[in-house]
């Protein structure tokens, strides 16, 4: 890496980065309930970032035996590239942040296949009828930077991921429940995935009806995501700067109902963003999103701050292919004070929304959006009586997040956002 | 390169192991609004071994071609950790074939300034429209050598190139935000993207337009959709369920997908088809060596074929049709579709829609989703039809509903098969972007579910 470095600057560079990710990612699969494939990816790659003559220049490699064409791309790159504001950073004090955990460097293949073959038995017990494709996967990986500026900072990172897709296809009824969970340290997550297949299985058996209309509304930490996207893009950067997103001017005032608070953090320990730096060496820390309601950050990599003269918020994401641009790393949603059974036990008649189909499409960043519920349930009195599908659920996610009626006491997470299930006081129900 | 992968390939002992070894360059040109977000090139190479043995499959990849003769041995020793049963391959002749290349124009022998400068003018055009806020263009080639080898004594060297263009404008209006997009290219050469200034304005003028569209009620609607949105309904909504790997251990699943089921009516007919030159899923040759063929999944409103692997074919007795494929070196074969399209018929568009008293026109797509039965898909925009006629424009809306009424609710089958590639691509079992082109005439179909406001 030094080399690159050396051999760029000396070519007539004013400053250089090298950034390198090097890994080993192991996955187990099971297919139709029984053991498919067991696959290991080795990858080793390398980005070279340069300012020449006042602008950005970018290539990257997966073979550093040939780094001399690495270098000349990125010199191409830069007679058009961005006009360089950025200034990289020198080595900064850097904390440790937990995201590596050795027991997963050592675990072995044969025990995840134990883990899957576990899960799958636990299921298969309670529920004979599915078709279960599971997957264990282990990642250990390196990420070291090296700058014209002076720092030089490499990282251990590990991650552990456990999903069960269990499928049931009948004629004009498919059932599909998806569960997951991924971590930076390991866990022996066999046991409580299946439960929570087993448990919702048993809620699906029976079938419910609704009607169009509004309705109050459970969102479980699955379904989260759906209402955060338009947040997180609208926090996002450069939506700020391309002037595009609807928070523009909203900073220090109120978008969402009182009780929402949200931190964006790598330092969060074992969070699968987890890290001690940003993707150009920038030390994580937390950032506040939302407090009590009130938006207090957008978050930034360096060269967006600089065109819009502010500082980085730790927030450039990449990999070794990629130049940074801001994304949130572990999205953590403030716990409330209700639990899940009081929100069920509150509602007369309305639906929990578990997995839906469909999200992402629409006007996303203005917070709209329309779903097919693929899985969910209706409550009636203060009870689950069915599952109910061949619905949409529509909505606006901003208009619903002032709609609180409570906040889970726990919470989970779902990639890399953390948050607890939330009950709105109403959604549209459509058939 | 044959000599080098069959050399480690006698080394090793097992009962069947194949290499995949790609070198892939590309250069990528992206636009947000104004400003270049990227411009440049990068080098990729890397492999990936799949080795069998009794247990299951064992899957390496890798970037330093240098030490094979190992990861061989690693992957191996990886297969044999699974001792449950049987896997077997469907017998297919072992060949030998180095199949180049030959673009028109080679985007190689182009400069990157004569790129640039490409997308710079097409972007001023997304951007010269009215109330146009933003655009987003990416431009990209990329030339890839795909080497593969496998220890039945197939050595098949394929070169392709791809060269695409995706242009969208976003225009606004207070919180009324419209996009409009286009995907323009495939295999092929630099000839692909050149003289689309027709297009940008098209694609720039419809986001402005969408600004002055009404959102529309919820409720049952008679649909006709436009070539986009039929090729998408073909690939989403139908074309999964015909992969095979979602069949061949599934038995409940089977039953409801079994050959000779009525799903349509009698004009209904759907292919895959990969050898089709130019298109975004052309190949001659899949990831497992087999060579690619047409396929129909429905003919005359029945299900007469599904994609197939060397390992599914197997299992459910029926011929390989090479259909596997992986997006990269980094991932194993599985069971894809490549160039999926809705035969055409003999009714057209204007008839379709005269035919209709109260219905909507629906047209472009923004994205879409299904889960083997449901599928939801968000056009780009749409016109309100009342008593034959076109008359509102609409917006913001989507189509849902369950695959198999859907299909059997198809009444028309147009005559003006158009078929689209694209930068995007089809994302599955953690695998995306692969490219496909999908297609199909306009189609007319009863009582659909569109939500609106």
């Amino acid at each position: 890496m030094e080399k690159i470095l050396n051999e760029a600057l000396s070519k007539g560079a004013k400053e250089a980065e090298v950034y390198r990710e090097r890994g080993e990612t192991t996955t187990v699969n099971f297919q139709s309930n029984r053991l498919k494939s067991i696959d290991t990816s080795f990858q080793d790659g390398t980005g070279l970032r340069i300012i020449k003559d006042g602008k950005i220049g970018f290539s990257s490699t997966t073979n550093l035996n040939d780094f001399t064409s690495l270098i000349k791309s990125a010199f191409t790159s830069a007679q058009f590239g961005q006009k360089a504001l950025l200034q990289f950073p020198s080595s900064n004090k850097i904390n440790p942040v937990d995201c590596f955990d050795s027991q997963i460097l050592s675990l072995k293949t044969e025990d995840m296949i134990e883990e899957g073959e576990k899960s799958i038995e636990l299921i298969l017990k309670q529920a004979p009828y599915f078709e279960c494709e599971v997957e264990v996967e282990k990642t250990v990986s390196e990420v070291a930077i090296l700058n014209s500026q002076g720092l030089k900072y490499s990282y251990r990172k590990s991650f552990y991921a456990f999903s069960i897709h269990a499928f049931l296809a009948k004629e004009k009824n498919f059932l599909e429940i998806e569960e997951e969970e991924t971590n930076s340290q390991y866990h022996p997550y066999s046991s409580s995935l299946a439960e929570k297949i087993i448990q919702q299985a048993e809620l699906a058996k029976r079938s419910a009806k609704i009607f169009p209309g509004s309705y109050p509304v459970i969102f479980t930490p699955k379904a989260m995501p759906i209402i955060f996207q338009a947040l997180k893009r609208g926090i996002n950067g450069k939506m700020v700067q391309k002037k595009v997103s609807p928070l523009l001017s909203k900073l220090e005032k109120p978008i969402v109902f009182s009780s929402i608070n949200i931190t964006d953090d790598a330092t969060f320990p074992y969070g699968i963003s987890s890290s001690p730096i940003d993707g150009e060496g920038m030390p994580s820390h937390p950032t506040p999103i939302i407090r009590e309601g009130v938006l207090k950050n957008f978050i930034y990599d360096l060269q967006t701050a600089a065109i819009l003269k502010t500082k980085s918020t730790a927030n450039g994401v990449r990999g070794y292919d990629s130049l940074p641009s801001p994304s949130t790393t572990n999205f953590l949603v403030d716990e409330g004070e209700m639990s899940l059974e009081e929100m069920i036990e509150d509602i007369k008649e309305g639906i929990i929304v578990d997995q839906t189909i469909g999200s992402g499409q629409g006007n996303v960043l203005m917070g709209e959006f329309s779903v097919n519920l693929d899985l969910g349930y209706k409550i009636e009195n203060g009870k689950i009586v069915g599952r109910v599908k061949d619905i949409m659920v529509s909505g606006n996610s901003y208009d619903l997040l002032n709609r609180i009626v409570g906040i889970g006491k726990t919470s989970r997470f779902v990639g890399s956002t953390k948050t607890p299930p939330f009950y709105f006081s109403k959604i549209s129900v459509s058939g | 390169m044959k000599s080098y992968l069959f050399s480690c390939l006698e080394k090793i002992k097992s009962e069947y192991v194949e290499i995949r070894y790609e070198e892939v360059v590309s250069v990528y040109i992206h636009y947000v609004g104004k400003e270049l977000e990227s411009i440049g090139e990068a080098t990729e190479e890397g492999g990936g071994i799949r080795a069998k043995e009794k247990g299951g499959w064992s899957f390496v990849s890798f970037n330093n071609l240098d030490k094979l003769s190992s990861y061989l041995n690693f992957a191996v020793k990886q297969a044999r950790l699974s001792k449950v049963n049987s896997i077997n391959l469907a017998e297919v002749p072992s060949r030998i074939e180095i199949i180049p290349a030959t673009p028109i124009k080679d985007p190689r022998q182009i400069s990157l300034e004569e790129k640039y400068q490409l997308c710079t003018r097409y972007n001023k055009i997304l951007l010269s429209a009215k109330e146009i806020q933003t655009s987003d263009l990416r431009y990209a080639d990329v030339h890839t050598i795909k080497y593969f080898a496998n220890s039945e004594g197939t050595y098949i060297q394929q070169e392709r190139f791809w060269t695409v263009l995706g242009m969208a404008a976003i225009a606004r209006r207070g919180n009324n935000i419209q996009s409009a997009h286009e995907g323009i290219g495939g295999v092929g050469g630099y000839e692909l993207v050149e003289n689309q200034e027709k297009k940008a304005e098209e694609t720039a003028r419809r986001a402005s337009n969408l600004l002055n569209a009404k959102p529309i009620e919820k409720g049952k609607y008679t649909v006709v959709i436009d070539p986009k949105l039929s090729g998408v309904f073909a690939h989403e909504a139908f074309g999964h369920l015909s992969e095979a790997d979602f069949l061949y251990e599934n038995e409940r699943l089977l039953k409801i997908m079994r050959l000779g089921r009525v799903f349509g009516n009698q004009n209904l007919n759907i292919i895959d088809e990969p050898p089709i030159p130019g298109e975004g899923g052309f190949y001659l040759y899949d990831d497992e060596g087999v060579a690619s063929r047409k396929t129909y999944l429905i003919r005359e409103g029945r299900l007469v074929g599904r994609l197939h692997s060397r390992e599914t074919a197997a299992k459910m007795g029926e011929e390989p049709t090479g259909n596997a494929r992986a997006i990269s070196y980094e991932y194993p074969p599985i069971v894809r579709m490549s160039n999926t399209y809705i035969e055409p018929k003999d009714v057209s568009k204007e008839e379709m829609i005269s035919g209709v008293r109260r219905g909507i026109y629906a047209k472009g797509f923004r994205g879409g989703q299904t889960n083997l039965e449901m599928f939801t898909f968000a056009p780009e925009e749409g016109y309100l039809i009342e008593k034959g006629k076109l008359t509102k424009l609409i917006r913001d809306f989507n189509l849902t509903g369950n695959i198999f009424t859907t299909l059997n609710n198809i009444d028309t089958v147009g005559n003006d098969l158009v078929l689209f590639t694209g930068p995007g691509g089809c994302g599955k079992g953690g695998q995306f972007p692969l490219p496909v082109s999908t297609g199909g005439p306009h189609i007319r179909i009863r009582d659909l579910v569109v939500g609106g406001k």
